[in-house]
């Protein structure tokens, strides 16, 4: 009974960090192309198939296991989404950005656990 | 996207309504009034049917669900519209204030009790959204 968990909870935050990626980089891409270019639809699309995937692998643990067990994952989506903005979309990270979205993490994790 | 471009855009960012940093706060304003609409509708409904209140299908009967529904939608455009300005390293972990706000407002309106560990949690996230708020000021006084 354990085991999909295992899977299934890096499947659900990868999921949800490739989909805030695609986002992120069609919208950025459509200020210069406009939304009717080809990439800016299809990085749209992945997008939104990312975030959905996202969406029901959350509600399939959700079915299983207690949402103060889910929840505290969505903390490290936002030191998984900063590091992957830094290294995929080139964005600049600072030490001080770091240290905030460290704490910001931690806190998330502190308030779902209780 | 270089830095050149990235100061250009965030320099010829629109005001008012359109602004990028509002319309991240007015999305954060749609998650968390979504969420407690969505907790009031489910609540209300779950007793509707023995067999059906776990699949959240009665929810449907409440109009608070339908504008939660809404309101989820108005949230994802915006985000939407964030992202085209805002870094993403910047905008989510700011985004993230919608895990304070939640557990506050269920303590001020539904008058949902907050742990002591809670409370440490939501003093964290705070203090990281002021590290990470403070760049952006220190930004937005250079243009």
């Amino acid at each position: 009974m354990r085991w999909p968990v295992f899977f299934l909870i890096p499947i659900a935050l990868t999921a949800f960090v490739a989909g805030q990626l695609f986002l992120k980089h069609a919208m950025e891409s459509s200020a210069a192309r406009g939304f009717r270019d080809s990439q800016v639809i299809l990085f749209l699309v992945c997008g939104i198939f990312a975030m959905t995937i996202h969406f029901f692998v959350t509600l399939g643990l959700l079915g299983h296991l207690d949402l103060s067990y889910v929840y505290p994952f969505q903390g490290l989506s936002v030191i998984i989404i900063s590091l992957a903005a830094a290294v995929v979309l080139k964005e600049k990270l600072t030490a001080r950005l770091t240290i905030g979205t460290l704490l910001i993490s931690a806190g998330i994790v502190l308030v779902s656990m209780s | 996207m270089t830095k050149d471009t990235r100061n250009k855009r965030i320099q010829n960012r629109p005001s008012g309504f359109t602004n990028p940093w509002f319309q991240l706060g007015f999305g954060v304003v749609c998650v968390l009034v979504y969420e407690l609409l969505q907790k009031r509708g489910a609540s209300e409904t779950a007793n509707l049917s023995q067999v059906w209140s776990w699949t959240g299908i009665t929810a449907l009967v409440s109009p608070l669900i339908w504008l939660a529904m809404a309101l989820m939608i108005v949230s994802l455009l915006s985000w939407l519209y964030v992202l085209r300005y805002i870094p993403l390293s910047i905008a989510f972990p700011l985004s993230r204030v919608v895990d304070v706000l939640i557990p506050l407002s269920c303590w001020l309106i539904l008058g949902e009790n907050i742990s002591s560990r809670r409370w440490c949690g939501i003093a964290l996230v705070v203090v990281g959204l002021l590290l990470t708020a403070r760049p952006v000021a220190q930004l937005e006084e250079k243009l």
